[in-house]
C-alpha cells in the first residue's frame, strides 16, 4: 500500500513534469530572436513569395497559442509534426536516431560501469598503493578532459585504424550479412564509445572505491579474514556487493542522461543520434525537430529518473514515501 | 599468503584479458577490413564507387522544398537539364542537343534527344521540360516559390512535339540559359498528381528512393543526413558515366570529414578547410584550389535613415575611411592561409567572365582613412575612441555563425585591429544564423551597425548577386541598408540585354558603382578547394566543383588511375 502511494504520486508529478517540459520546449525556441522562415530564405533566388510561401508552409503563420493548442493536439495523437527542413514526419526521423543513440550511449555508460566498478574495487582493494595512485590519478585525469577534445585526439590518432565518422560503411549498394554488418557498427562505434567511456568511468570509480573503503573497515569482513577466506573471494562476494548501493542510485541517475549525454560526441563522430539531430535541428531552427529532440531527451530523463526513484525505494527502506 | 595465491593466478587472468582485448581488436579490424572490401566488390568491375565526403547533408529530395546546394548537385545527377555548365564556364547540350532564339529574343526553342527513358522505362520527351517549367511558373507565388527566379518574364512553356521545347517571355530575357540550367526537369507521369489545386501536394510529397530518374545515375539509397548513394542510368541518353556509381557522406565535422579522406574512407571531400590543404598534400592527395564562386564583405549599414547614435557610418567620408583602414592583404595571409585573393568587386572572380578586373582592392592606408575621418570632424576622445556627433565610435559587429564558426572570426580580429588605429572600436555580437538575419533585418534595417557574412553567387552567370543590392531584395537577401533607383534600373537593363558585349559593359558598370559607393566592402575571395584521392583521374572541375549543381560533366568524366 505504502509502495503503491510511493508510485502514484511520484507519477502525477512525472506527468506535471513532462507537461511543463512540452509547454517549455515549445516556447522557448519561438522567443528567441530569428526563425526558420528567415534562415531557410537566405539562399540565391529568395524573394518576398518564398518568405510567405514558407511561413504558410510551416503553418508560423496562424498565432503562437493556435500553433501550441495544435502540438498538443497532434502530440496527444503521437505526432510530433514535420520536420521543417527535411519535409518528413518527425518521429521516423527521430526514431532511427533515438535507437542509434541508445546503442551509443548505452555502450558507453555500461563500458564506463564497467570499467569504473573494476578500477574503483581494485583502487580500494589496494589503498595507497602505486597502483591506488596511479588507477586515481589517472581516472580524475581522464574524467576532467572534455569529450569533445578527447573525441577529436582518439580521431587523429587512431586515423586510418578505425573509421573516422558516420555509423557503418555507408558506400554499399547491398546490405552486408547481419555479422559483417554488426561487426562494421563496432567497429564504427569504438571510438565514440571509448570517449564516452572515458570521459564516464572515473566518477564511478571514485564512487566505487569510497564506498569499498567503508565496506572493506566493516566487521564482517574482519570475521571474514579471520575465518581464513581467500581476499579475492572477500573483495568480489562480500565487500564489492555490498558497496554497489550507492552505485545504482548513480547510476539510476545517469541512465536518465544516456539519451541526452552524447550530444557532443555524436557531433564530432558524425553519429547519427538525437545529438547530432539537435544541434543540427537548433542551428537550423526547425521548430519540430527541435520539439521532437527536446521532447526525447526530456521525456527520457523524467521517465528515467521516475524509474530510478522507484528502483530506490524499492532497495532501500530508508526512503520514505 | 593471499597475495601470493593471487600473484599466481594474475597470469591466467592476463592471458584472458588478452585473449578478450585480441578477439575485440580482431572484430574491429574485421569490421574495417571487411567492410572496406566489401565496398569495392562488384563495382570494381564496373568503375568503382567514387565516394565524397560532405559537411553539408541534402535537406529535401523534392525540388520544390530543398534549398541547400547540395540537394541541387543531387537533382543535377539524377534529372535532366536542357543545357548545363561546361568546363570553362560555357553553356553545352545535355537533354537539349541544340537551341535557337529569335530575333526578339523572346522566343527561345529547344530540341531534345530522341528515345529517351525514364528509370521505369516511360518515355523522357519534350513535354516532361515543358510540364516542369509550366509548373514552376504556375505555382511560383506559392509552393515553387523557391524555383520562381528560375521563369523570371516566362509567358509560357509548350511541347509542339516529343523533341521540341519552345519558351515564350514577356520580354527578352538574357540569362535563360542559366535559368533553365538550374531546373531539374521532373518526370510528369509521376508529379502530375500533386499539382492539382493550389500545388501543396507538391511540396508534401517526399519522393523518396527509389526516384524515378532521367539523369546519368539514378538514386538507389538515401538515408537523410547520412549518406545518399547513386547507381549509373544504364538508360540515360548522353555520355555513360565510367563508375559504377557514386556516394555522398555527411559530416558533422571538417575534422572527422578530412581524417576520413586521409584514412582512405572516402575518395574525395569538397570544401576542404584552408588549414587542412597541407596536410593532405603532404600525405599526397591532389588538392586543387580555383578562384571562389563567393566573397567575404564587412556590410556597414548603408540605411541613410538608420538610428541618429550610427547615422554616421551613411557619410561617404566614414565608409571610405573604413575602407582604406582594412589590410586585405593581412586578411588574405593570416585569415585564409594565402588561399583566396584581397576583395574588390561585387562579382568574384570565379564567376565565369564576369569578374571586372579594372575595380581593384582599395589599398590599406590607414593615414588616409585617420585624415577622411579627421576632415569629416570626428576628432579623438578620452581612450583614442573618436567622437561623432556626440557619441564616440563603438559599433557591435554582428558575426553570424557561419562567418563566427570559421576563418571570419580570424578576419574580424584583423578588422577591429585595423579600425582601432584609426579610432574606431567594434566589439562582436555572435549571433546563430537565423538571429543575425532577425538583427540585420529588425527595425527595416535601421538597428544595427555593421556585420560580416559571406555572399555567393552562380558559376556562370552575375544576376544573383546583383539582385542581392536591389530594393524588391530588401528585407530578404539584401541586408545592407541600401536601396537605389539607379542601381534597380541597372540591373532590369542587364536582364533585358541580350548582347552579351552591352550587357558586359552593364555589368562592369554595377560592379564599379558597387565599389565607388562601397555598398559593401569585399574583404577577400577565399579559393574554393577540394581533394581527391590520386586514384581517380579524368575529375574536371565545373564552377570550382565536382558534385555540381550545374553540370552533370565532372562525375560522367571521372575514372580510376590506370
Amino acid at each position: 500500500m505504502r509502495s503503491l502511494e510511493y508510485a502514484v504520486r511520484r507519477g502525477i508529478f512525472t506527468v506535471v513534469t513532462v507537461f511543463l517540459a512540452v509547454t517549455l520546449n515549445f516556447f522557448l525556441f519561438r522567443a528567441l530572436p530569428g526563425s526558420a522562415v528567415s534562415n531557410l530564405a537566405r539562399v540565391p533566388d529568395s524573394s518576398p513569395e518564398l518568405q510567405h510561401a514558407l511561413t504558410v508552409r510551416f503553418g508560423l503563420d496562424r498565432s503562437e497559442w493556435d500553433q501550441y493548442v495544435l502540438y498538443l493536439k497532434n502530440l496527444l495523437h503521437g505526432d510530433l509534426g514535420v520536420s521543417f527542413t527535411y519535409q518528413r514526419p518527425v518521429s521516423h526521423l527521430l526514431l532511427s536516431d533515438l535507437q542509434n543513440t541508445v546503442l551509443l550511449a548505452g555502450a558507453g555508460t555500461l563500458g564506463a560501469i564497467a570499467l569504473g566498478v573494476l578500477s574503483g574495487v581494485v583502487a580500494a582493494w589496494r589503498r595507497s598503493s602505486a597502483l591506488d595512485h596511479l588507477n586515481t590519478s589517472l581516472a580524475i585525469l581522464t574524467y576532467s578532459f572534455p569529450a569533445q577534445w578527447l573525441g577529436l585526439v582518439l580521431l587523429i590518432v587512431f586515423a586510418g585504424v578505425l573509421p573516422a565518422g558516420g555509423m557503418s560503411d555507408q558506400f554499399l549498394f547491398q546490405s552486408p550479412p547481419f555479422w559483417r554488418h554488426a561487426a562494421d557498427v563496432a567497429a564504427h562505434m569504438a571510438l565514440p564509445a571509448a570517449t564516452l567511456i572515458l570521459t564516464a568511468y572515473g566518477g564511478y570509480t571514485l564512487v566505487v572505491r569510497s564506498s569499498m573503503l567503508e565496506t572493506l573497515g566493516q566487521d564482517y569482513v574482519l570475521t571474514a579474514r579471520a575465518k581464513g577466506l581467500p581476499d579475492r573471494r572477500i573483495v568480489w562476494r562480500h565487500a564489492a556487493r555490498n558497496a554497489m548501493l550507492p552505485m545504482v542510485t548513480m547510476v539510476a541517475l545517469d541512465l536518465g542522461f544516456v539519451v541526452g549525454g552524447a550530444v557532443l560526441v555524436e557531433v564530432i563522430f558524425s553519429w547519427p543520434g538525437i545529438g547530432m539531430a539537435t544541434y543540427t535541428a537548433l542551428s537550423q531552427r526547425d521548430y519540430p525537430m527541435v520539439q521532437g529532440c527536446l521532447l526525447i531527451l526530456t521525456v527520457s530523463v523524467i521517465l528515467l529518473n521516475f524509474l530510478a526513484d522507484l528502483l530506490c525505494f524499492r532497495l532501500d527502506r530508508r526512503v520514505t514515501a | 599468503m593471499l597475495k601470493a595465491l593471487d600473484e599466481e593466478r594474475r597470469p591466467g587472468r592476463i592471458r584472458r584479458i588478452r585473449r578478450g582485448a585480441t578477439a575485440l581488436g580482431v572484430a574491429v579490424a574485421v569490421g574495417c577490413g571487411v567492410v572496406a572490401c566489401e565496398s569495392s566488390l562488384g563495382e570494381a568491375a564496373e568503375g568503382g564507387m567514387f565516394r565524397l565526403g560532405s559537411d553539408q547533408p541534402i535537406d529535401s529530395l523534392n525540388p520544390f522544398v530543398a534549398v541547400v546546394s547540395e540537394s541541387f548537385s543531387v537533382f543535377q545527377q539524377i534529372y535532366p537539364n536542357l543545357v548545363q555548365l561546361g568546363p570553362g564556364d560555357r553553356y553545352v547540350p545535355e537533354f537539349a542537343t541544340d537551341w535557337t532564339t529569335s530575333r526578339d529574343g523572346r522566343t527561345w526553342t529547344f530540341h531534345t534527344h530522341a528515345g529517351a527513358t525514364w528509370s521505369d522505362g516511360r518515355p523522357l520527351t519534350a513535354a516532361d521540360a515543358a510540364w516542369t517549367l509550366s509548373t514552376i511558373k504556375k505555382f511560383q507565388d506559392g509552393p515553387a516559390a523557391s524555383m520562381a527566379s528560375h521563369v523570371t518574364g516566362l509567358v509560357s512553356a509548350t511541347a509542339p512535339d516529343a523533341r521540341t521545347v519552345v519558351l515564350t517571355y514577356s520580354r527578352p530575357v538574357a540569362n535563360v540559359l542559366t535559368q533553365v540550367t538550374s531546373v531539374p526537369i521532373l518526370p510528369e507521369h509521376v508529379w502530375k498528381k500533386y499539382a492539382g489545386g493550389d500545388g501543396g501536394a507538391l511540396t508534401t510529397f517526399t519522393n523518396s528512393a527509389p526516384v524515378v530518374c532521367g539523369g546519368p545515375f539514378t538514386l538507389v539509397k538515401y538515408v537523410p543526413k547520412q549518406v545518399a548513394l547513386f547507381r549509373r542510368n544504364p538508360e540515360y541518353y548522353g555520355t555513360k558515366p565510367r563508375i559504377a556509381g557514386f556516394g555522398i557522406q555527411f559530416f558533422g565535422t571538417d575534422d572527422a570529414m578530412i581524417l576520413a579522406l586521409k584514412s582512405h574512407q572516402l575518395d574525395g571531400v569538397q570544401n576542404v578547410p584552408n588549414t587542412s590543404v597541407e596536410n593532405l598534400e603532404a600525405a599526397g592527395f591532389e588538392v586543387v584550389s580555383s578562384p571562389g564562386l563567393s566573397f567575404d564583405s564587412l556590410t556597414v549599414n548603408a540605411n541613410p535613415k538608420q538610428r541618429a547614435a550610427h547615422r554616421e557610418l551613411a557619410d561617404p567620408r566614414v565608409r571610405e575611411a573604413l575602407d582604406r583602414a582594412i589590410n586585405r592583404d593581412e586578411i588574405v595571409r593570416t585569415s585564409l592561409l594565402g588561399r583566396g585573393r584581397p576583395g574588390s568587386s561585387i562579382i568574384p572572380p570565379g564567376t565565369a567572365h564576369w569578374y571586372d578586373r579594372t575595380v581593384t582592392p582599395t589599398p590599406y592606408d590607414p593615414e588616409a582613412a585617420n585624415r577622411l575621418l579627421d576632415q569629416a570632424g570626428y576628432r579623438r576622445g578620452p581612450g583614442g575612441v573618436r567622437i561623432a556627433n556626440g557619441h564616440p565610435m563603438r559599433y557591435p559587429m554582428i558575426l553570424p555563425d557561419d562567418t563566427s564558426s570559421g576563418y571570419g572570426l580570424r578576419s574580424f580580429q584583423i578588422v577591429r585591429s585595423d579600425f582601432a588605429r584609426i579610432g574606431v572600436r567594434l566589439t562582436p555580437r555572435l549571433l546563430d544564423n537565423a538571429a543575425a538575419n532577425d538583427a540585420l533585418a529588425a527595425d527595416d534595417s535601421k538597428e544595427f551597425t555593421m556585420s560580416m557574412w559571406a555572399w555567393s553567387g552562380a558559376a556562370s552567370d552575375p544576376d544573383d548577386t546583383l539582385n542581392y543590392l536591389t530594393c524588391r531584395s530588401w528585407g530578404t537577401l539584401n541586408d545592407t541598408g541600401y536601396c537605389g533607383r539607379e542601381w534597380d534600373r541597372l540591373y532590369a537593363e542587364q536582364g533585358a540585354a541580350m548582347d552579351p558585349a552591352a550587357r558586359r559593359r552593364i555589368v562592369d558598370r554595377m560592379q564599379r558603382m558597387a565599389a565607388r559607393q562601397r555598398i559593401l566592402l569585399v574583404l577577400d575571395y577565399a579559393d574554393k578547394i577540394e581533394a581527391h584521392s590520386r586514384s581517380w583521374t579524368d575529375l574536371p572541375l565545373v564552377g570550382g566543383e565536382s558534385f555540381s549543381a550545374e553540370s552533370k560533366i565532372p562525375l560522367q568524366s571521372v575514372r580510376r588511375a590506370g
